[in-house]
């Protein structure tokens, strides 16, 4: 019989594989051999688009905002996070009111080169101040749907009625762009005046905020609903290539202005060599290459294999790569690996809703069930330690933060939770109702956390079931105020505290900010003053009055303030954790030699 | 059989016109306006208009005769349904709610990886299911074909997560012959499909081998097998000549009606490997609630499937004298 006919496909496939697998592993670049630096690096989620515009997460920001700019920044080195120029030639002058800021903007600031800048046959042209007036208001026409109207909302005089003239108009096309805002001058093409209804300090901040910066209305207008896709920007790089939910890459923008690397930083900056490139031209990689991997495994051995030079620690490899004395493994020390470690500006808790009957009347419940939870043990077993436990609602690097916060019922005390149990029960007037927790995701870490909940409050006498749904679908339910208590938390969009604090002001209820629907006349006074003060001691004190009275009411479990870990290979120089990872990129570098030494790349 | 076939293609609009009432039914009177969910959390309800108006959920679901005085008679046209209809006529499904992408954009930029995936996946399969099938019915009860049995139990009860897992690991970045995850688009990317395509080849064996052995058990001890052996004619020529187009029915059924869940691609497979296609993009898109790409997979699918059925009953045909299409 001739059975090799049988098996001769069998044979072909692996001749065929074979053949397939000779330069199958290394991953030759051809920009490398064309003399130009790379970086490598990944993403765990989609960039949803780079429109500054439309940009609502964290992932989409810090990809476009290496070819978008803001007129301010953040110092790259120092901490805490102070504000420098960037598109702006100087920090605004501020009238003595507090409602008139005054910018001059840079003179030498191009838009990079784009086929949309047909009247100078694709070569970019030079920013003015109208640039933003456009950009703003295409963040306020209501045809655009715009995330980030709420950065403007009520703040900008006359830019509410611009709002309201764009509901006016029949379409996209009708909306009448040279329709002047009261708010918004440009006095020249490089001065920028805007003027406010009421004092807004925390303006400067949010003119460092992506969604803020410049676009040309050129490319607007070439690209029309295609624009998400084709960024045109006055950053340090220019996307190159974009394949959805698979890689992007950005080359230097030959264009950018002149802007050099920082001579000063932090005292261990100096130590730490990234003040090596002091004074050099910006940006110092030629090309930056992200590949999106939403699997951990991936993830993780491409990190190891040198793929990436720089990633997270998925929660599965955290033991491989960290020792229980919290540092690297001498395995990794070994492969050139460097661990970084800093504080997110994040709070996380579970949220219960105020006007649900049950909990937004009973004090000691609220207070049982934060005595339930051992925070200490949450972290260890779904955080891999990555967190401080959360007494507070602010992070600990917002001015406010109070390490010494008096909150008694934000630690684990199952006696006294089962004395507060009781005196709940007493209050309801019979043993307590079952409550719902929903969780915004249908995962297995979901459904651990959901049943660890569970087991906690069973411990002290509670009785919790668990409700999973999609992240839309609880949005919804919070939104609706139809979630009795649901997983919550906020990243800092500012380093400020009045991005906290504006989620226990009653009148944001829901569908507004928040969502608890909480509601302390005291509260909501402190917020009013805060929120139009300038930095200082009586406002950091104002902060505090403002969380303690939060702390003391309990609408929420508060439970975690995230503490990030990041492993970089040490031929990716001058990294330094940055909470605002907006247009970081520009500012590292790159030991190429060191890397062909160590990986062969 | 031409013009079955023409008749066939010929009731396939009203079959699609079935379709598109059923995903208009589906996603437009039972879920009903998803613009406040669209909107967001802290939208205001003038946004939520624009996203209504966007989205076409202010016209009427089926006539617009409120709009025939002011824009003439064509104007009754402008309704959900019609637009539904249209909108899927042309392929142009509008937006993706999250990323804001064209919906047929992105079908068709993901479809062209999965199907580079899945469709050698599939050959690979089938071709060595079905060899490996033949070979075992020649053996039949010997100690290898109860091996082969047994292994494809195990390798049917190995789950594929833990298998990709494992060759990703070992394969890739322990071995070191396969690149750990990637995509490039063209020949150059070729390098990137060995392992994902192996490992579901692998995968797939378990099932597919014990499904075809047990098809050609049913053939192999049919009297024109046992005539042919008494005729001398020699192995192969049974095998290939007469077994295998006889026990070419069932394998039809099952091929045929599988090719248009290839363009489905392979969920875990792309996201672990990092290929960019539609495999994952209906789970995100449950996840997320977004409808207008699950609307428009579900059409696909469908007319895929309509297609699919009739190129069942084609092959039938060629490859039974028995059928005959009327």
């Amino acid at each position: 019989m001739r059975r090799e006919v049988l098996i001769a496909w069998p044979i072909a496939l692996l001749l065929v594989v074979s053949g397939l697998m000779l330069g199958c592993n290394g991953e030759g670049d051809a920009a490398d051999e064309a003399g130009m630096t790379t970086t490598y690096g990944a993403i765990s989620s989609k960039v949803r688009g780079m429109d500054p515009m439309d940009i609502g997460d964290t992932t989409s920001s810090g990809i476009a905002s290496n070819i978008y700019d803001c007129l301010y920044q953040y110092h790259y080195l120092k901490r805490p996070y102070e504000l420098i120029p960037n598109l702006a030639a100087e920090m605004p002058t501020v009238s003595e009111d507090g409602l008139t800021y005054t910018i001059k903007l840079r003179d030498d600031v191009y838009f990079q080169d784009d086929p949309c800048f047909t009247e100078t046959d694709g070569k970019g042209r030079k920013l003015v101040a109208d640039d933003f007036i456009y950009s703003w208001k295409r963040i306020a026409d209501i045809k655009n749907i715009s995330k980030n109207w709420w950065i403007f909302d009520g703040k900008i005089k006359g830019f509410d009625e611009f709002r309201e003239y764009t509901k006016t108009a029949e379409s996209k096309a009708d909306v009448d762009y040279s329709r002047p805002v009261a708010g918004l001058e440009a006095v020249d093409d490089t001065t920028l005046r805007i003027t406010l209804v009421k004092p807004w300090p925390q303006v400067v901040y949010y003119l460092a905020h992506l969604p803020s910066a410049a676009v040309p209305r050129e490319a607007v207008e070439h690209y029309g609903d295609e624009f998400l896709n084709h960024p045109v920007g006055t950053g340090p790089y220019q996307l190159k290539t974009w394949r959805h939910g698979s890689k992007i890459v950005m080359e230097r923008n030959p264009t950018f202005r002149e802007v050099l690397y920082p001579s000063e930083g932090d005292p261990d900056d100096e130590a730490a060599g990234r003040l090596a490139d002091a004074g050099k031209r910006l940006p110092l990689i030629d090309r930056i290459d992200i590949t999106i991997i939403e699997e951990s495994q991936p993830l993780w051995l491409k990190l190891m294999a040198g793929d990436l030079d720089i990633g997270g620690i998925p929660k599965d490899n955290f033991d491989t790569a960290i020792s229980p004395t919290r540092d690297l493994t001498p395995e990794l020390v070994e492969q050139g690996v460097v661990l970084e470690v800093y504080e997110d500006a994040a709070t996380y808790w579970y949220g219960f809703n105020m006007e649900d009957p049950l909990l937004g009347n009973n004090k000691p419940l609220r207070q049982a069930m934060n005595l339930a939870i051992d925070r200490a043990d949450f972290l260890k077993k779904f955080m891999n330690n990555r967190g401080v436990e959360a007494r507070g609602v602010l992070p600990p690097m917002i001015a406010g933060y109070d390490e010494d916060i008096d909150s008694p019922y934000t630690v684990y005390d199952t006696e006294l939770a089962k004395q507060k149990v009781k005196e709940a029960e007493a209050e309801y007037g019979g043993p307590l109702p079952m409550i719902t927790l929903t969780m915004g995701g249908t995962d297995s870490t979901q459904r651990q956390t959901g049943q660890w909940f569970i087991r906690s409050y069973e411990n002290v006498g509670l009785k919790v079931e668990v409700e999973y749904m999609d992240w839309p679908s609880m949005q919804e339910k919070v939104k609706t105020k139809s979630a009795q208590m649901y997983s919550m938390g906020w990243v800092a969009d500012i380093p400020d505290a009045e991005n906290f604090m504006q989620l226990f002001y009653g009148p944001n209820g829901s569908p507004g900010a928040n969502n608890m629907n909480y509601k302390n006349p005291e509260v909501d006074a402190l917020y009013e003053k805060i929120a139009v003060m300038d930095e200082s001691p009586e406002r950091v004190a104002l902060v505090r009055e403002m969380q303690q009275k939060v702390v003391d009411d309990l609408p929420c479990v508060l439970t975690i303030h995230r503490v990030v870990f990041i492993l970089h290979y040490d031929w990716l120089n001058n990294y330094k954790p940055h909470v605002f990872q907006y247009g970081l990129a520009k500012y590292r570098n790159l030991d190429a030699e060191l890397r062909q030494q160590r990986v062969g790349r | 059989m031409f013009s079955y076939i023409v008749r066939r293609l010929l009731y396939t609009p009203l079959i699609v016109i079935g379709v598109l009432m059923v995903t208009f039914l589906l996603f437009r009177v039972v879920q009903g306006d998803v613009s406040a969910e669209y909107a967001g959390r802290s939208a205001s309800p003038e946004t939520v208009a624009e996203i209504r108006k966007e989205l076409g959920f202010d016209k009427p679901l089926f006539v617009n005769t409120e709009a025939v005085s002011e824009h003439g008679v064509l104007a009754v046209f402008d309704s959900q349904f019609f637009h539904h209809f249209k909108n899927a006529v042309t392929l142009d499904f509008g937006r993706a709610r999250v990323s804001k992408q064209k919906v047929s954009s992105m079908l068709a930029e993901g479809a062209i990886p999965s199907l580079t995936l899945t469709v050698p996946m599939f050959l690979g399969t089938l071709i060595t299911a079905v060899s490996i099938s033949l070979f075992i019915a020649l053996v039949r009860g010997s100690t290898l074909d109860t091996s082969v049995v047994v292994t494809c139990v195990c390798g049917m009860s190995l789950p594929f997560l833990a298998l990709i897992m494992f060759g990703q690991y070992f394969f890739a970045h322990k071995l070191q012959w396969f690149p750990i995850f990637g995509y490039e688009p063209g020949l150059a990317g070729a390098k990137y499909f060995v392992l994902p395509v192996l490992m579901g080849v692998f995968a797939g064996l378990g099932g597919d081998v014990r499904f075809y052995r047990t098809v050609m058990l049913d053939e192999i001890n049919s009297d024109y097998i046992r005539t042919a052996k008494a005729k001398g004619q020699s192995t192969p020529r049974i095998l290939y000549k007469h077994l295998l187009k006889n026990a070419m029915i069932p394998i039809i059924s099952k091929v045929v009606l599988a090719i248009p869940f290839l363009f489905l691609g392979s969920l875990l497979t792309e996201r672990f490997f990092g290929i960019p296609g539609l495999g994952y993009l209906m789970v995100e898109a449950i996840g997320q609630r977004d409808f207008q790409i699950i609307n428009a997979m579900t059409f696909v699918i469908s007319v895929l499937f309509v297609l699919g059925n009739l190129a069942t009953d084609v092959c039938y045909a060629l490859v039974d004298p028995r059928v005959t299409l009327n």
